[in-house]
């Protein structure tokens, strides 16, 4: 059953989501995906993939219109300020000092070090995060498709050249004329 | 430069990619080619700093604004990062009334299961990158056993991975001398 956060816990998840995550946005994305939907079951699975459907549409970065529209769908207006502040205000921060000291940090072995091991540990997150997208689709009779459209993503993504945008209207698409067939051979 | 002229030319750019790096070539010919604010080799950094930075990749956007006027082009540039987002919420509104339909339900299964083929597509590269080492293998795979399969924070994962490697080339130090 999906529980209602607080704004405060809302704003510490995404802080430690948004701002500890080294690798960019689908790292980010994994990890809400198991808080919110596995952990904390604030988010069903479609609630997760519309938002995740409409933020790779949005013109900008995705992960801010990502964050942007989970807040809101939990918390309104008052959710999406949160979860954008809380996600991108302390890492443009952190960018900004990193900038103003970046040859003499990245000489540090020990940052080096501890980087090296937080990419690896990203590597893992993102098979989880891959996993647990996948895992309730492979019932008896969907696995088949399931497998299909996966592969068919990886595959368009990796080796087409197609963006992941191209890749989503396309499986967008194949949904829409799937759906409308099985309603044709009801009717 | 004054700010708003910053803010205008990295939202100008935000505005016209769908993701941080294709804003790219509309930075360099704003800000390096045609006012002369930073240079090529300040974009490339601030992309390295970008890509090695917890956060969205366009985050290099915040640090090619501090090279090119300090806190100010910074600022600029992250208030410019963050203002596009919004745009997201009438997408919702206009999508969330029909979500309960069979046939937009049909559409979101097959876009998550696109998403989840493009996590995996990611991934590939990454780890082709990340994991050249017995213990960064390792460090991968127990990451994706605690993450999977357990209810572990995944802070605690990404911390006690860190907290290993150090620990390895602390070791690897005192044994090479």
């Amino acid at each position: 059953m999906k529980t209602t956060p607080r704004l405060g816990e809302l704003g510490a998840l995404f802080f430690r989501a948004g701002n500890f995550t080294p690798g960019g946005g689908t790292p980010a994305t994994a990890i809400l995906q198991r808080e919110l939907i596995s952990t904390r079951q604030w988010f069903d699975t479609e609630d997760f993939a519309l938002c995740y459907a409409l933020s790779r549409v949005t013109p900008g970065t995705n992960l801010l219109a990502f964050y942007t529209a989970i807040g809101w769908r939990l918390r309104g207006w008052r959710g999406a300020i949160v979860t954008l502040l809380a996600g991108a205000a302390p890492c443009c921060v952190l960018v900004g000092l990193i900038t103003a000291g970046f040859e003499r940090i990245s000489r540090n072995v020990w940052v080096a070090a501890g980087i090296e091991g937080a990419l690896a540990a990203s590597v893992g997150l993102l098979l989880a995060g891959f996993w647990l997208l996948v895992r309730p689709f492979l019932t008896p009779r969907g696995w088949l498709r399931s497998v299909v459209v996966v592969a068919a993503s990886v595959l368009l993504t990796r080796y087409g050249g197609l963006s992941p945008v191209s890749v989503l209207l396309l499986a967008a698409l194949t949904g829409f004329i799937g759906s409308a067939q099985k309603e044709g051979k009801r009717e | 430069m004054s700010f708003a002229l910053l803010y205008f030319l990295f939202l100008k750019a935000s505005l016209s990619s769908f993701n941080g790096l294709a804003a790219l070539p509309i930075i360099r010919q704003d800000l390096v080619v045609t006012h002369h604010v930073l240079t090529d080799r300040q974009l490339n950094t601030a992309l390295v700093i970008g890509r090695t930075t917890p956060g969205p990749i366009g985050l290099y956007m915040v640090s090619a604004g501090y090279y090119a006027a300090g806190a100010r082009g910074a600022t600029a540039a992250a208030l410019a990062l963050t203002t596009p987002a919004v745009l997201v919420i009438p997408l919702l509104v206009f999508a969330a009334r029909r979500a309960s339909h069979p046939r937009v339900q049909q559409v979101l299964q097959a876009v998550l299961l696109a998403s989840a083929g493009i996590t995996l597509a990611v991934t590939l590269p990454l780890g082709a990158d990340a994991l050249h080492s017995p213990l960064t293998w390792a460090l991968a795979a127990g990451s994706l056993a605690a993450l999977a399969f357990t209810k572990v924070d995944t802070i605690w994962v990404m911390l006690g991975a860190s907290a290993i490697s150090l620990v390895s080339a602390f070791f690897s130090m005192r044994r090479l001398g």
